[in-house]
């Protein structure tokens, strides 16, 4: 017995566990439903049948009782019209004539051939079968005469005395007779002549066959239930309305299998001569059917219950089972977030309530882990605290005292030891006051400790802090620092002192005091000056600065520095500037402290370094001209080779010119052409020398007003040659209007001059055809700028910043002294230069000038050389400046 | 010196261009001016007789880069290279690439001249030359496939029994042949066949 046990609780309680509720729910809503459904079926089935059974007897009674109304009402339809017959004026008029003599053995008159004149046609008119036979009997009971509407033949019973059919008296008698194996309704009642003599009876006999029967069931035997009369004695059957279907004569148990048979008595119709019994018959399937329909409505019903039921109890156990999920899944949250329990155990699918219970045990499990490794970790933690707080005890720089409410001492650390001097051991317990601050200070110590009260926990207000005199266990006196913390513990409160040793500090102090005499011991002037520019401070090597500036300590700043320091302390920039006061020049450093709202002023004698500067730049104007030079010597062999030109020409004119004469060919015309032609060419040669003079000229440099776009064109003329052999042209883009520079002409040339020349270098790297080179100027408010973009290869990056080192170049034959000469000439004309270069796109040199302030570009006397040479078509500002040379 | 030979001169300077011209029409030369290589080579077409005065330097096509293209188009007009001073190597080039002179600027009207005078002749011979070699290739076209066996043994220096073991004929066919090859090549004895032959093979 426990094996199987074993096997079958884990199979079905894995079952359980892998089938979600939901099924589950279905399942058991589907055996309960069906259950009950069987149950239901049963008992209900054997109610509703006898229910039905007893309604269906008693409506069955009612219809044979109906049925034996109907009967029975036909029956009565007979005994009211034998009374109208019997009381008719007809037949008493009839009867008035006769006698009919009592005793007396006659034969009745029999009428068969036509209806006599006693007997009106009643029966038709009431809707009542004519009857086989009326008789007319005498009081006695003898039959007198017979009216016989069919064949059949007179009963034998009827013939003779009939005095047993006949009623009581006046009394009306109907009765079911039998005569041989028939049933007859015998309807007697008494008959009058006209004079109120009592005659005898009338007697209508009407054989109760099927007409009769259905005659008197009318149509009301539509549910084929069937109607008979039956032999009480024998149960057998006497008359039935369906004889084909009912035969007569035959006995009524054969028919209680197909037929529910009803049978009733006749009770009104004594005096017959036999029981017969009305019987009603119903088909069996009719029955049945009306049974069968009404079971199958009730299954129905009860089958349309039981899903319903089935349906709620799903959703029931659904939602029941969702509500669960929910649930789970708070849960599950809850154990994830609240107790950090990763996993609790609970998959989603399957039994939830089973889940849940599995869960429960989980998580109870879980729980107690969680709460047990808390508490672990609570007391690891709490170790953990303890041994930093000892750690920092121990290793705190500051001596960490712990004063009881009275202020002797309950703890002590190490540093506070060696501090202090005492040994831990021999100081718990003593007063602190009186073990370690100096006398005079004590009042301030207590002050403090009251402080910290009012100051109140850790955390809330800085702590109560100050500095005092502190005394050592040799007695020795020492500056401390020293803040209070009160600390609340259970009733009762302590305090711990933090105590800081502060004669290091001290000592910086007073090294920092000592550093500020920096400043005044300085032998270069160092002055303060407030934001509005009055001198707060000034050490005693400004004095003459100050004698200089015609001011005083106080007194303020010369106008022309005020901006500067307002500036200062507005950008917070450092500014340096040279102040030329004739004998000596000073470098102010204009260094602000803006918290402060100070401009320290730090001054230098700069004098000796500006004269050394000036010989320097005196030097440098040497090297220019040495460089020119140089560049000179390459410009000028291109220039022989344009020389060459001119020439030839010229040379071959003359010698054709000289042919022509000799061999007397030429006329005169032709010759002075040539002539022409010779002198034109010589005065181009003539003009090539005087560029190339322009060039070599060593003058001091002068300064003149000249056409920016000018010295471009001019520039692009020398390199004309050059441009010409890499089979090219200068692309000029200019600025529409004049831009008037005030420049040593021939030095700004020369800057150009080396600019075109590198680019063009750097285009001889370039293919034929693809060559760029774009001089542009353009003009913005105060300055002029030079472009002048090749595309060629580019400088590398890394040689960027190198470009202006004098004698760094990238060409084989170079000094590497033109960028830089280009920088100091330009740098002496206020001007800049800056070089952008991009690898296989080129490089462009930006240079910029200051624009002369007066826009006159006419009257350049200075440069005599500077007269425009270009044959092409001068524009308007050349014009201008040509003839004011002229003029 | 025939009339219609012409001295064509490309220069792109106009001043050049002009006293070229004038220097060379005063010994009654015929001149042509071109400004460009391009220009040039618009108005000359092949057979032209004359001469080509070359400016090494010009913008565009150069002088030696003209001088090259009309080398490979086979256009076999004699080229005299101007220089301007220094151009040396530029020189050296052009004459290795066929110039049949150059002359350095300013220049010498005489040797100049001279030079022309020298060019114009070596035009006219080598056009003679050609004509030469024309008209023999024509002669040479005569001759049918078998002709032409037995007039390259003939002037290899074969005799008529080598040549007639070596195409296996008869020394009488060889004979034939060998008469009807000088009578089509016009030639009056053995030693102007092989000179015929001669001047048809070499270049």
């Amino acid at each position: 017995m426990k094996l199987p046990r074993l096997s079958v609780k884990p199979t079905l309680f894995h079952l359980l566990r892998r089938l979600p509720m939901p099924v589950i729910a279905i399942l058991i809503g589907l055996v309960a439903g069906l259950a009950v459904w069987v149950v239901l079926d049963q008992v209900q089935s054997r109610a509703v049948e006898r229910i039905f059974g007893r309604e269906l007897s008693m409506r069955l009674d009612l219809r044979a009782r109906e049925s034996l109304i109907r009967f029975d009402q036909y029956m009565t339809n007979y005994a009211a019209t034998t009374r109208l017959l019997a009381n008719h004026r007809r037949l008493a008029q009839y009867l008035e004539p006769l006698f009919w003599f009592p005793g007396e053995e006659v034969d009745p008159i029999v009428y068969d051939e036509f209806r006599p004149f006693w007997l009106p046609d009643f029966f038709g008119r009431n809707a009542l079968l004519a009857p086989s036979h009326v008789l007319l009997v005498d009081s006695r009971g003898q039959v007198r005469e017979v009216y016989q509407a069919g064949d059949a033949p007179l009963p034998p019973e009827l013939q003779g005395n009939v005095a047993q059919w006949l009623g009581a008296g006046d009394d009306m008698q109907t009765v079911l007779a039998r005569f041989g194996d028939r049933p007859y309704l015998v309807v007697s009642d008494q008959v009058e002549d006209a004079g109120g003599y009592t005659m005898g009876s009338l007697l209508v006999v009407v054989p109760v066959d099927a007409d009769f029967l259905t005659a008197s069931e009318g149509s009301f035997s539509a549910d084929r239930s069937a109607v008979a009369l039956v032999d009480a004695d024998e149960q057998r059957i006497l008359a039935s309305n369906e004889p084909q279907r009912l035969m007569p004569g035959t006995a009524l148990s054969e028919w209680t299998d197909t037929y529910l048979v009803t049978s009733q008595s006749l009770p009104a119709y004594e005096g017959s001569n036999w029981n017969m019994l009305f019987t009603t018959f119903i088909p069996q399937q009719i029955v049945a059917k009306m049974s069968g329909k009404v079971v199958d409505f009730e299954r129905n019903q009860r089958l349309i219950a039981a899903l319903v039921f089935i349906a709620v109890f799903t959703l029931v156990i659904y939602l029941v089972s969702a509500r669960l999920n929910k649930v789970l899944k708070r849960m599950t949250r809850f154990s994830q977030r609240a107790l950090g329990i990763e996993q609790p155990g609970f998959q989603r699918g399957g039994n939830q309530l089973v889940l849940l219970e599995e869960w429960m045990q989980h998580f109870t499990s879980l729980v107690l882990r969680a709460r047990e490794e808390m508490r672990r970790k609570h007391e690891h933690e709490m170790r953990e605290t303890e041994a930093l707080k000892a750690a920092i005890m121990e290793a705190s720089l500051d001596s960490i005292v712990t004063l009881n409410r009275a202020g002797s001492v309950i703890d002590y650390n190490p540093t506070a030891e060696r501090t202090l001097g005492f040994d831990r051991q021999t100081i718990i317990g003593t007063d602190f006051v009186r073990a370690h601050v100096s006398p005079t200070h004590r009042a301030i110590f207590v002050g403090l400790l009251q402080e910290s009260n009012r100051r109140g926990n850790l955390g809330e207000r800085p702590h109560a802090r100050t500095e005092l005199e502190a005394i050592r266990a040799d007695g020795q006196v020492f500056p401390i620092e020293v803040s209070i913390v009160p600390i609340e513990l259970d009733n009762e409160r302590v305090y711990t002192l933090y105590i800081h040793d502060i004669t290091k500090r001290k000592e910086t102090e007073r090294e920092i005091k000592g550093l500020a005499r920096f400043a005044s011991e300085s032998p270069s002037p160092i002055l303060r000056v407030n934001g509005a520019a009055r001198i707060v401070y000034a050490n005693a090597a400004s004095q003459p600065l100050i004698a200089a500036w015609q001011t005083r300590l106080g007194g303020p700043l010369p106008e022309r520095w005020c901006g500067q320091v307002r500036r200062a302390l507005q950008d917070g920039g450092t500014y340096e500037e040279d102040d030329d006061l004739g004998a000596t020049i000073y470098s102010l450093l204009f260094v602000p402290i803006q918290e402060l709202g100070y401009v320290n002023i730090y001054a230098r004698d700069i004098t000796a370094v500006r004269r050394a500067e000036q010989e320097s730049r005196q030097h440098q104007a040497e090297l220019v001209h040495v460089c020119r030079l140089s560049t000179m010597g390459e410009v000028a062999t291109g220039m022989a080779h344009e020389l060459n030109q001119p020439l030839s020409a010229i040379v071959n004119y003359a010698n054709g010119a000289s042919r022509r004469l000799k061999s007397g060919s030429g006329d005169n015309e032709t010759l002075v052409d040539a002539m022409t032609h010779i002198s034109g060419q010589a005065r181009r040669a003539g003009e090539i020398i005087k560029r190339l003079r322009a060039l070599v000229g060593k003058q001091q440099p002068i300064r003149s007003v000249v056409d920016l776009n000018y010295l471009v064109r001019e520039v692009c003329g020398f390199v004309e040659f050059e441009t010409a052999k890499l089979e090219m042209q200068i692309e000029q883009r200019l600025w529409a209007e004049p831009i008037p520079v005030d420049v040593d002409l021939v030095q700004i040339e020369q800057v150009l001059l080396n600019l075109v020349r590198n680019a063009l270098d750097a285009l001889e790297e370039c293919p034929v055809g693809g060559r760029s080179l774009v001089i542009s100027t353009r003009r913005t408010d105060g300055r002029a700028m030079v472009g002048v973009r090749d595309n060629g290869p580019g400088i590398p990056a890394e040689r960027m910043d190198q470009l202006f080192d004098p004698f760094f170049t990238t060409k084989e034959s170079g000094m590497g002294m033109g960028l830089p000469i280009s920088l100091t000439i330009l740098e002496d004309h206020q001007g800049t230069i800056r070089a952008e270069s991009e690898l296989g796109v080129g490089t462009l040199f930006h240079v910029e000038l200051p624009v002369a302030v007066s826009e006159a570009v006419a009257g350049q006397q200075g440069a005599p050389e500077a007269q425009p040479v270009t044959a092409e078509a001068p524009v308007r500002t050349e014009r201008r400046m040509a003839e004011g040379m002229h003029g | 010196m025939s009339r219609d030979e012409t001295v064509f001169v490309v220069d792109d300077d106009q001043a050049m261009r002009g006293s070229l011209k004038w220097l060379i029409e005063s010994v009654g030369m015929r001149v042509e001016t071109f400004d460009s290589a391009p220009a040039f080579l618009d108005a000359y077409y092949p057979g032209r007789a004359g001469c080509l005065l070359l400016d090494v330097r010009m913008p565009g096509m150069s002088g030696l880069e003209l001088q090259d293209y009309l080398g490979r188009r086979e256009l076999r007009i004699p080229v005299i290279i101007i220089t301007g001073h220094g151009d040396v190597a530029m020189a050296v080039k052009a004459m290795k690439a066929g110039a049949v002179d150059f002359i350095e600027k300013p220049f010498d009207d005489e040797q100049l001249l001279n030079s022309i005078r020298k060019a114009l002749q070596f035009d006219e011979q080598q056009r003679r030359l050609r004509a030469r070699k024309a008209d023999i290739a024509a002669r040479l076209a005569e001759l049918t496939p078998r002709e032409h066996e037995v007039m390259a043994m003939v002037t290899d220096g074969k005799s008529n029994k080598e040549i007639a073991a070596a195409l296996n004929v008869s020394a009488k066919t060889v004979e034939v042949h060998r008469a009807r090859v000088m009578d089509k090549m016009r030639a009056d004895s053995l030693a102007e066949l092989v000179r015929l032959a001669l001047i048809a093979g070499g270049e």
